[in-house]
């Protein structure tokens, strides 16, 4: 078959990406074909799945009313194995071949596995689909010992929803604190605490020497000297992109697919956005894989701007990290970057944490433990890099309320 | 008012303004917009009058003069329906910008000029100076001789108006004071009779105007390139066609008509006495009996004298009068209007055009009588028969004679 | 793009005093604690400020959610929060840029605006009037819907808002209509089309200038005559409806021929390089008005032509101006009603920027104010009523506010000034009698 946009993955960067192609472009075929069985759905809600928070059948992000509206050919349980650029035409695991004129990539990442010994001798979990998610809640009440590989937000939330099941949890991480991407050690702590206090173990700056078999249970051997018995085993050491399809391709390909500030690959009708793409970092030119919710969205969005040709689109300004993290009720927002200015304010204890890093009298990072502040209206103070000199005092002491009065006035 | 009648009676007698009433009314027409003027006043009147007798069944528009008299016209013939006037003078000159336009848009409306001299001098009583003062605007204009060819051609008008291979707007025109107020006992014909004659009204195939199949009217069509300057052609030359076309249905209706009602009018022109004529006049409208009575009274002088009336001005015959014309030495042709550039008579400026057609070119001279109201008797005519007898001879055609010049 | 009833916020109105804020809260959990309220002003030296959802077209919040948990009602434009979904993961909160969607501790979730249902209690409180819930966007919604009866690229010049009219009336009379445009800006910008082309997907025509209502009046008699509903429309410049098309229009509205008739009055011969009509008011620059050496302006007074149109007691008169649409709408729905019963004359003001002199994104700001000062009144008349203010004539802005908006009255003297002035009070006066019962609009019926 052939359509005029092909879209393979089906989550955020894929459904911005085929919103805006729509808006610019309201009959050309559309195909979006997806390697889950199942509606779009968002890796982001798959802890929620797992805890029981949120039913399987209540995630999709769009329903089939929806892709008919918008003139969508949805194509479920096919992943793509390959794609030849110069005869514009894709292969699928079910044996289909699509032609297409402009292919978004959208495939996201995957589990990345350790190389632990002993690993593919045993059973363990991953969570990144919906099955995975399904597969790991219907093993929560039968779970009495669980051991959580990777302190990631996918390790920290599983290892919330297994104590909350009545588990005894141990988490192993490699680095000295939880959450290192997005949290210092002051602002972990908190977190930390806060496990600990649920009875969860973290086991930090330790590394999982090898994993065995040991009856129904599997045996977790770590460089600390301990092993732990689990009979259930979560490895959720970080994710990759998906890329492996574009072998031969010519599509370049680094971590991630490289993408220029339009998404662009580096071939002319290819396009990549989400958790794939490796984009331009907001802080230094150098791409980065910044796999968040909020970049997919943006970047499908400007990916379909260009792929259809809108006038209006406006070049990616550079991922910027950033998220939120709700962990026993507690709320934890990081907005930018740690370490790409210096620190302004500065203040943590045992319930509370804030800190706001500034350059030049502008915005690069702000974070919080239970601090209010509005995380959209900071992102944008850093994506528009405003000049805070004339309300600097009162912008750190009242970040809140002086981000607003500076929202309101300028992008009302 | 003259003597009300039995609808079914038919043999009435009426004068020319009445006359055509009753043939707007048998005409069925759907849309009658009317402003009174003198000598048309009692045309309005009578057709108010048989709307409200429940005799003619149309809407009839009011209006605050005759500007809107035809604008209203032209709004309801695009919308489909079947329409009627009357003016004259004054107000002709008034419905000037809708009046020209009319032709161009194609619509078939019918209007009656009770003809007047125009102002100034002040006057409001008969002569052709309005209908010859827009003889070049794309009307077809017929003139009327008597009381019955007032009603014959007017219900004749709106076969010839609708005809598809025509589409235009006809002036019939019958003289004021001598054709609108004169009386005459008039065969009537019935409504069966004109009904199958005429196609039933507010048929709607010329409606341009309608939501079920939206158009624009009149976009603005011209200027110096792209399409415009073809397509503004291209509705010129259908116009002139349309026009032209209007010769044989002219010749077609009023043949019809005469198989319907057995009675025969001549539909361009008609020839009187011409057989074997050295010398002929020509005449236009309700002047013409006396101008038969004064070549019948030469004829019995032995003089080889006939009569040309012209009864389809526009289009104007040429090939019909250079044929009945061809065979005279000398031609006296009267006008009841002028022609203020060419001092002369407008129907004379025609018939000299259509002399060209001729292999002997024959002599012509220009009379002019009748203006505001004035009187063109056998005695003028006399005159006329007797100028143009010394012009067979000598061939000299002088100055334009003004017949009423020493009355 | 769908366009909402709204919250609109003027900060300059504001003066902090916070009710809306304790209404939300009260309303929203029973509470007057400000913390729970759902919108937020913002103090500082500057004055005041908020944060507030936007109900915005295109919604991070939504497309940010993991959980479905978010979405825009199509029909009445809010984002929609369903507890039901919600995982509490913040991420709306990252894609919201104007503070509209927060954490609230109390109530555990985030909570939004959620415009109370249509009756925000947040602005029946706000007494300065800093908040305005504002509903013409509805109208807009509504008429959106309906089918656009102009072909898309009319020439109009930019900033004109009388493409709006048209667009907009059309949309409303619908397509049973036979549209008359006479000579001037609306068949310029190529309503009729141009070589055998149509701008407008109803039948349309070119009056003369000076015949509109009498060709209409054929045309709508005729269709009733065959007992077809057929709405005979005229949308007309001023110099048509007040000059040379004066007495076809008159004859018309006192035969009660059953014709909508709508003037649009940019006060001169806009088309044709900005000649003066009667419609034009004293002092105004025209191209036939100009100032020089001896030449200052017009010298005499504008006819009013919706007074002179009332007097002929029409089944409906009524004055318009875009910058209040939703009276304007109003008013169209009942022209368009009475228009099947007798005649009916609306007079919509067009601020020209072409030809007025003024910028091309003002037209809308300059309406305002022609009606704010009461250069413009705001009115509607039928004969069993009455004449009507829709709009009330207290606390004007001074003419002065309107006239320095507009270069046509840049070299206007003081004494000008005062004439318009004195002009303007003379007009009020004489509409407020008229509304006030002071003077009788008409005999009524």
């Amino acid at each position: 078959m052939e359509t005029r946009y092909l879209i393979v993955g089906a989550s955020h960067a894929a459904l911005s990406a085929l919103q805006a192609i729509r808006m610019q472009d309201a009959e050309g075929s559309i195909t979006m074909v997806t390697r889950d069985d199942a509606l779009p759905y968002s890796p982001t809600v798959l802890p929620y799945v797992v805890s029981g928070r949120s039913h399987p059948s209540r995630v999709a992000l769009q329903g089939d009313s929806w892709l008919a509206e918008n003139k969508v050919d949805f194509i479920r349980g096919a992943a793509v194995t390959s794609v030849d650029a110069a005869a514009r035409r894709a292969s699928f695991s079910n044996g289909k071949q699509i032609g297409f004129e402009k292919l978004l990539l959208a495939t996201g990442a995957a589990p990345a596995l350790p190389p632990i010994p002993g690993l593919k001798d045993v059973k363990f979990h991953v969570l990144r689909s919906l099955d995975d998610a399904i597969g790991l809640h219907a093993a929560l009440p039968r779970t009495k010992q669980a051991v959580v590989l990777g302190a990631g937000l996918v390790g920290m939330h599983a290892a919330e929803n297994l104590a909350k099941a009545g588990a005894q949890v141990t988490v192993v991480e490699m680095q000295s604190r939880v959450l290192a991407a997005y949290f210092d050690a002051d602002a972990a702590a908190i977190i930390e605490t806060a496990f600990a206090a649920k009875g969860v173990k973290l086991m930090l700056g330790a590394k999982v020497t090898q994993v065995s078999p040991a009856g129904e249970a599997v045996r977790v051997g770590t460089d600390k000297g301990a092993a732990l018995d689990a009979d259930l085993l979560l490895v959720a050491t970080g994710v990759t992109p998906v890329t492996g399809y574009l072998a031969g391709s010519g599509v370049a390909v680094d971590r991630g697919v490289l993408v220029d500030d339009a998404m662009r690959t580096s071939v002319e009708h290819i396009w990549a956005a989400g958790d794939v793409a490796q984009a331009k970092g907001f802080y230094d030119e150098a791409k980065i894989l910044n796999g968040i919710l909020p970049s997919a969205v943006e970047q499908g969005r400007i990916a379909g701007m260009a792929m259809s040709g809108d006038a209006a689109l406006k070049p990616w300004p550079g991922g910027v990290p950033l998220n939120t993290y709700t962990f026993f009720g507690q709320q934890a927002v990081s907005v930018g970057s740690q370490d790409a200015g210096e620190v302004v304010r500065k203040e943590a204890d045992a319930k509370h944490y804030l800190k706001i890093v500034m350059r030049d009298n502008r915005l690069t990072g702000i974070f919080g433990i239970n601090a209010p502040f509005d995380p959209g209206v900071m992102w944008e103070l850093i994506l528009r890099r405003v000049d805070l000199s004339s309300v600097r005092e009162a912008f750190i002491a009242e970040p809140q309320k002086t981000a607003r009065a500076i929202m309101s006035r300028t992008w009302r | 008012m003259s003597a009300v009648l039995k609808p079914k009676s038919k043999a009435i007698v009426c004068d020319g303004n009445e006359a055509a009433a009753w043939a707007v009314t048998l005409a069925r027409v759907d849309m009658v917009a009317v402003y009174p003027i003198t000598p048309q006043s009692s045309l309005v009147e009578y057709l108010a009058k048989f709307v409200a007798d429940g005799r003619l069944n149309a809407e009839i528009v009011d209006v605050e003069g005759e500007h809107s008299v035809l604008s209203v016209l032209h709004g309801g013939t695009l919308a489909g329906a079947r329409t009627y006037t009357g003016t004259c003078g004054p107000g002709l000159a008034f419905m000037f910008e809708p009046y020209l336009r009319t032709p161009g848009l194609r619509l078939p409306i019918v209007m009656s000029i009770v003809t007047r001299d125009t102002l100034t001098p002040q006057s409001v009583w008969g002569g052709h100076q309005d209908a010859m003062s827009v003889r070049e605007v794309g009307w077809i204009q017929m003139y009327c001789e008597t009381v019955q060819e007032v009603l014959d051609t007017t219900i004749m008008a709106y076969r010839i108006a609708e005809h598809r291979d025509v589409m235009l707007p006809v002036n019939v025109c019958h003289d004021g004071n001598y054709l609108s107020y004169g009386a005459a006992r008039i065969e009537l014909p019935t409504q069966e009779e004109v009904d199958a004659f005429l196609p039933p009204p507010a048929t709607n195939w010329h409606a341009a105007l309608d939501p079920a199949r939206p158009m624009a009217v009149d976009p603005l069509t011209g200027g110096a390139g792209g399409a415009g300057p073809a397509l503004f052609v291209g509705y010129r030359k259908g116009q002139c066609a349309g026009m032209q076309n209007a010769l044989a249905v002219i010749e077609q209706a009023h043949e019809d008509w005469a198989r319907v009602v057995g009675r025969r009018h001549a539909p361009l022109l008609e020839s009187y006495r011409m057989e074997d004529a050295e010398t002929a006049l020509v005449t236009l409208g309700s002047m013409s009996g006396a101008g038969k009575d004064a070549v019948d009274a030469a004829r019995e002088r032995g003089e080889r004298v006939g009569l040309i009336k012209i009864k389809t001005y526009r289009p104007f015959p040429v090939q019909a009068v250079a044929r009945a014309l061809a065979g005279v030495k000398a031609i006296g042709v009267v006008d009841r209007s002028v022609s203020f550039g060419w001092d002369c008579g407008p129907l004379y400026q025609d018939v000299i055009g259509a002399l060209q057609f001729t292999a002997r070119h024959p002599a012509a001279m220009s009379f002019i009588g009748g203006l505001a109201g004035a009187d063109i008797t056998t005695d003028h005519f006399e005159r006329v028969i007797e100028r143009i007898r010394a012009l067979a001879k000598d061939g000299q055609a002088g100055e334009t004679v003004w017949l009423n010049e020493k009355d | 793009m769908a366009a909402y009833n709204t919250i609109a916020f003027k900060p300059e109105l504001c003066n902090g005093c916070n009710a809306c804020m304790t209404a939300c809260a009260t309303v929203k959990t029973g509470s007057p604690d400000h913390v729970n309220s759902r919108i937020q002003i913002v103090a500082d030296e500057a004055g005041f400020e908020l944060a507030m959802c936007r109900q915005c077209g295109d919604p991070k919040c939504v497309s940010n959610c993991p959980a479905a948990a978010l979405a825009k009602d199509g029909g009445n434009g809010v984002i929609e929060w369903d507890g039901a979904k919600c995982v509490n993961c913040l991420l709306c909160t990252v894609g919201c840029a104007f503070g509209g969607i927060v954490y609230n501790a109390a109530a555990g979730h985030v909570v939004k605006c959620d415009a109370c249902g249509g009756d925000p209690a947040c602005v029946k409180v706000c007494e300065p009037g800093a908040l305005k819930y504002l509903t013409t966007a509805n109208i807009y919604r509504e008429v959106g819907d309906l089918e656009d009866l102009f072909v898309p690229g009319l020439s109009g010049c930019q900033g004109c808002n009388t493409e709006l009219i048209m667009r907009h009336a059309m949309r409303r009379i619908g397509p049973d209509t036979v549209l008359a445009t006479p000579p001037g800006c609306i068949p310029g910008m190529g309503s009729v089309g141009y070589n055998g082309m149509t701008g407008t997907k109803v039948p349309v025509f070119h009056p003369l200038l000076t015949n509109t209502a009498s060709m209409l009046a054929g045309v709508k008699r005729h269709y009733k005559r065959q007992g077809r509903e057929v709405n005979a429309v005229a949308l007309a410049g001023d110099g048509g409806a007040s000059d040379v098309g004066f007495q076809s229009l008159s004859g018309a509205a006192e035969r009660g021929e059953q014709i909508l008739f709508i003037c649009v009055d940019n006060e001169g011969y806009m088309n044709t390089g900005m000649q003066r009509s009667s419609c034009t008011p004293f002092g105004a620059w025209t191209s036939t008005t100009p100032v020089g050496e001896r030449g200052s302006g017009k010298t005499q007074d504008a006819k009013n032509m919706p007074v002179i149109m009332m007097m002929h007691n029409c089944e409906y008169v009524a004055t318009a101006s875009t910058a209040f649409m939703e009276d304007l709408y109003v008013k169209l729905d009942k022209a368009i009603d009475a228009s099947k019963r007798g005649f009916a004359y609306l007079h919509i003001y067009s601020p020209c920027t072409t030809g007025w002199r003024f910028p091309s994104q003002e037209n809308i700001e300059v309406a305002r104010k022609a009606v704010e000062t009461n250069f413009v009144m705001l009115w509607e008349f039928d004969p069993r009523d009455g004449l009507r203010l829709t709009r009330s004539l207290d606390n004007p802005q001074p003419i002065a506010e309107y006239l320095k908006a507009l270069g046509k009255y840049r070299h206007l003297e003081p004494e000008q000034v005062d004439r318009i002035e004195t002009t303007l009070q003379k007009n009020v006066e004489l509409i407020r009698d008229l509304a006030e019962g002071r003077r009788p609009a008409m005999a009524g019926r």
